[in-house]
């Protein structure tokens, strides 16, 4: 019962803070209610027991990509960025009807092959892996895919400073 | 797990759908970047589902689902950082972060 009504709160959450990013003026504002709905999703996490990945998403996703985006929006002082221009009949143009459909039918369809599927009941009680149990697998079986995303992040903050310091650089 | 799975994948999905939504009417670039995050959240909370109700039968392959889920959020870290970048050069040369704007290379 606890479950269920932890599940419901988070998922509430998550979903009205994800509708508040489509709706709010301020993009500022959007960035902080994005904040909110990946601490909710961390939340969904830590009741499915992957407390490492609830961990990696407050930091990566709450701390780092957040800050990240607010930094951006911050720095480039462009009255654009900051908030959407006010059209004609408000946020809501004439594209939105049809892709929410887009989006709502594809929601439907998945929850749709999801109850078809008739899946089976969880088998297992067993706990989810430790932290000890996904670093001895990371630091063995997975040791390249991890050195590949090392390279991965290390070219992109190449990438990333390279494409921003270049102004900075002729004046 | 007392929960029916029914109810995170259906969370997924309605997350991946409200991504979508923003993602393709949102003219704002930085904003477009926000909404490809939660989309790739919701593929992650499909992962992690799934991993928790079927996948822990054996300790070898339990701890797949949290290390492809780490991979997840390292390329979407890359490419948050990456497109943040390409968004403040497009905002330095044409002044502009609205998508449709951006029109150098149409026909």
């Amino acid at each position: 019962m606890g479950q269920y009504f932890m599940f419901t709160i988070l998922s509430i959450v998550t979903l009205v803070s994800a509708y508040q990013m489509v709706r709010v003026r301020l993009i500022t504002h959007a960035a902080l209610f994005m904040a909110l709905a990946f601490t909710a999703v961390a939340g969904i996490f830590l009741m499915m027991q992957a407390e490492f990945v609830a961990a990696i998403q407050i930091l990566v996703y709450a701390g780092a990509i957040t800050t990240m985006v607010i930094f951006a929006i911050m720095l480039s002082g462009l009255a654009d960025i900051k908030s959407e221009r006010a059209k004609k009949g408000g946020l809501w143009t004439k594209s939105d009807p049809f892709v929410l459909v887009v989006g709502a039918v594809f929601a439907a369809f998945m929850s749709y092959l999801y109850v078809a599927a008739k899946l089976p009941q969880a088998k297992s009680d067993k706990a989810m892996a430790s932290v000890e149990a996904i670093g001895r697998s990371l630091f063995t079986t997975y040791m390249i895919p991890f050195e590949i995303a090392s390279i991965l992040l290390l070219i992109a903050m190449v990438g990333a400073i390279i494409l921003t310091a270049k102004e900075a650089e002729q004046e | 797990m007392t929960l029916p799975i029914y109810l995170p994948l259906g969370l997924g999905a309605l997350l991946f759908g409200l991504g979508l939504w923003g993602a393709l009417t949102r003219t704002n670039a930085v904003r477009i970047l926000m909404f490809i995050e939660i989309m790739l959240n919701g593929v992650n909370l499909n992962l992690i589902t799934f991993s928790r109700y079927y996948w822990q039968q054996n300790a070898e392959s339990a701890a797949r689902a949290p290390i492809i889920t780490l991979f997840i959020m390292t390329v979407a870290a890359a490419e948050a950082s990456v497109g943040l970048a390409i968004i403040l050069n497009v905002v330095r040369n044409r002044g502009s972060v609205d998508v449709d704007k951006i029109n150098l290379m149409k026909g």
